[in-house]
């Protein structure tokens, strides 16, 4: 019977690792319902878990569409050599994240008369039985991944989306060549200011005014044009939305302090 | 007057006479029979191991103890137990040797009403070639199974940390020395410990650490692992234990049977079939148990050693024996009141007595080794069982011969363990596991066997001060202080 994958924000069951005793009916049914899961959602393979068991089994799909059944599977060896892959799991649907892990192992496993096996792989066999030997054990590779790959991730569940998220913030942005003009506005406003002491023309107060529109108008496409940007980089939102507005304000006050002291000097 | 002999003054053995010292008063006799002059805190030993404590912290005399407690003290060891007595006399005895100084050698037959065998296991290093000859400990590895092996550990540890100062790189192997191991959570507990004393020493850079044991996933703790509590997020022991040692960078090799022993090098065979070796220039290496080897003698003198004891060693008690294979284990098979089945007036208890079967899967190389962890019996459990047979035997004397038997099974038992790492008040870390009950049920609880809302275990700086707090608690109640029968097992 096909049953629905169990998904994030399930949590891991915490009666985890619970070995198989006997196999019994219940036990081959279950993992017939595995066999017919897979092959509905067209996976490569799925812990028991995942349909909402608690027993240590994991069914896999080889290449030429047969399955394999692991009962009670232990990773026992592993490589010196590690290997890092873009993994998918049907655990979080949609989403992917770099993980590392050995790149060869060896498992031992037992079959339906409880018979024990060990196996080598290598690869992508070698991933998938570690990605699936981990459910079984109470996890997913959330907790694999490095300290900056769970950050990225967590952004990715916290959006439930892969698409659109760069890999990185990056460090200059377009937004900040019209925080440049602002500035520079600014530094001739000062000027301005400065040369009024020197000259009596009246002409000075009306350049300042005008100077002073301009800048506030770049201040407002300033605040908006930064907030289209960075919805570009949702990794990277939480901190930009702070850190524009935080510009504006500074920005703007320079400016009221210029407007003010030219307004009683000038 | 009746008189109760306990062999061993252990955890278990020192908790069931001073208890049955206390509630007989002085109208009857407790004798304690132990090898050691001294009682020791086990748990603390692996402080001893890294230098924090000495042999000294963890140990006291027992003469002045028991002295206070009234119990008659023989520094002796069991060679027998003759529960039909002899051709003379059909009053049971055990046949003791004294180890005492000035008196090594000399036997004894001590008469007993009650027998409570408490003897502990013997340190088998002999079962792994080159690991030691029987119960001595060989030369190429260190133990903190004992607070003179854990000083030894010490010494051995401050002269590597002397070499990796002079610039020689240093390869570090801690774990379990045979297939059939128990106590990994002391060998864990050690290599954080050596890992955290290397660092503080500064020469951590110069030092490779590697873990091996027989547990068949990394955090199974021979218990079959649990569910660890941090920081409100349940994650498993084996992710647990994975994350720890790849932060603090430490190998591991796992599933594995050491099955020799030389200087420097060890020869392994993993539960796959593979064999391996691997090097070493420390290693700290838990031996497998054993009984101590006490022979049982018929009225007749024959030999009925097969008749107390399990082949192994361990005294039989109320267990079912016959339970055949992993799938039909239950919890019912473990025993409850620990009275041997033929002779009603012998108890077991701690290590001593023999358990049905192990706790954790067996599982077998294709070769067939065993390798998996045999089920923990120390501490706390230990303690209890102590203390419940002690009950027993005092209600049967003091109330007569049909009292009933307490009981107390380890299926029904919880059992608290604290690893630390640094002995320091704010540096340290620790894991405290708890664990419900110790032998899994699983008609009670489907799955794993255990009740998962006792089960789990929570890291943090909280758990390093229990372990302090443990050590004196303990170190207190076992010398009969003031209040003692207040503190729990």
């Amino acid at each position: 019977m096909v049953k629905d994958i169990v998904t994030y924000p399930t949590p891991p069951s915490v009666n985890y690792s619970t070995d198989v005793r006997v196999v019994n009916e219940e036990i081959e049914n279950l993992i017939q319902d595995i066999k017919d899961t897979i092959d509905a959602n067209n996976l490569d393979g799925l812990a028991a878990f995942q349909i909402g068991s608690m027993y240590n089994i994991v069914v896999i799909k080889k290449e030429d569409a047969s399955f394999l059944e692991l009962i009670n599977p232990r990773v026992i060896g592993a490589s010196a050599e590690k290997i890092t892959t873009i993994e998918k799991t049907a655990y979080f649907p949609g989403l992917s994240a770099k993980v590392t892990r050995d790149a060869t192992i060896s498992i031992i496993y037992e079959d339906r008369n409880l018979e024990q096996h060990s196996l080598k792989a290598e690869g992508d066999e070698a991933i998938l039985l570690q990605r699936k030997i981990d459910y079984t054990f109470g996890s997913s590779f959330i907790n694999k991944l490095s300290p900056d790959e769970k950050k990225r991730f967590s952004t990715k569940l916290e959006f439930g989306s892969d698409i659109a998220i760069s890999e990185s913030c990056p460090t200059t942005f377009n937004r900040d060549k019209i925080l440049k003009v602002i500035n520079i506005a600014m530094v001739v406003m000062v000027i301005l200011l400065i040369s009024s002491f020197f000259s009596e023309s009246d002409k000075l107060w009306d350049y300042q005014l005008y100077t002073s529109f301009g800048v506030l108008g770049l201040n407002i496409i300033y605040f908006f044009y930064a907030q289209y940007e960075g919805a570009k980089y949702t990794s990277c939102t939480s901190c930009q939305i702070g850190n524009i507005i935080g510009t504006t304000i500074i920005s703007l006050s320079k400016l009221t302090l210029i407007m003010a002291a030219s307004y009683f000097l000038m | 007057m009746a008189r109760l002999v306990v062999l061993g003054g252990g955890v278990s053995g020192h908790t069931a006479a001073t208890f049955a010292a206390k509630w007989l008063g002085s109208a009857h006799e407790v004798v304690v029979v132990t090898p050691n002059s001294k009682w020791n805190w086990i748990p603390s030993n692996i402080w001893v191991g890294v230098g924090q404590m000495t042999a000294e912290d963890v140990t006291f005399d027992l003469a002045p103890v028991y002295a206070k407690a009234g119990i008659n003290y023989k520094q002796a060891k069991a060679l027998s137990i003759n529960p039909e007595g002899k051709e003379s006399s059909d009053k049971p005895f055990v046949t003791i040797e004294y180890t005492e100084a000035g008196r090594e050698g000399e036997n004894e037959e001590v008469e007993y009403d009650y027998l409570i065998n408490a003897t502990g296991p013997k340190l088998n290093f002999g079962a792994t070639p080159g690991l030691g000859e029987g119960s001595q400990l060989g030369e190429h590895t260190v133990s903190v199974c004992t607070a003179d092996h854990a000083a030894h550990a010490s010494d051995e540890l401050d002269k590597c940390i002397e070499k990796m100062k002079a610039g020689e790189r240093q390869k570090f192997l801690i774990g379990t020395g045979h297939g059939m191991c128990t106590c990994q959570g002391a060998a864990f507990e050690y290599i954080f410990n050596i890992e955290h004393e290397l660092k503080k020493a500064g020469v951590r850079d110069m030092a490779d650490i590697k873990w091996i044991s027989n547990e068949s996933f990394l955090g199974d703790f021979g218990v079959g692992g649990l569910h660890m509590k941090a920081m409100g997020f349940a994650v498993s022991s084996k992710i647990f234990a994975e994350s720890l040692f790849t932060e603090r960078n430490v190998d591991w090799i796992i599933g594995a049977h050491v099955s020799k022993v030389e200087s420097g090098k060890i020869e392994y065979e993993l539960l796959d079939g593979s064999t391996g070796e691997e090097n070493f220039n420390f290693s700290m290496l838990i031996p497998p148990f054993a009984g101590v080897g006490i022979k049982a003698f018929g009225k007749d003198g024959s030999d009925i050693t097969d008749t107390m004891f399990a082949p192994n060693g361990f005294l039989k008690v109320d267990a079912n024996y016959g339970a055949g294979a992993y799938e039909n284990w239950k919890a019912s098979d473990w025993p409850k009141t620990y009275q041997n089945p033929t002779y009603g007036n012998v108890f077991a208890c701690g290590i001593a007595f023999a358990p049905p079967h192990p706790i954790s899967k067996p599982m077998k190389s294709p070769n067939g080794t065993m390798i998996g962890p045999t089920p923990p019996r120390t501490g706390m459990p230990s303690g209890i069982m102590g203390k419940t047979v002690a009950h027993s035997i005092c209600d049967r004397i003091l109330k007569g011969d049909n009292a009933p038997l307490h009981e107390a099974s380890m299926a029904e038992m919880g059992a608290a363990c604290v690893a630390s790492a640094g002995k320091g008040v704010f540096s340290g870390t620790a894991a405290a596991m708890t664990i419900y009950p110790v032998v899994p049920d699983f008609e009670k609880y489907p799955g794993t066997g255990r009740d998962t809302d006792y089960t789990f275990g929570e890291i943090g700086l909280a758990g390093h001060w229990i372990k302090h707090i443990l050590h004196h608690l303990f170190m207190y109640k076992a010398k009969l202080n003031p209040g003692w029968t207040m503190i729990p097992e």
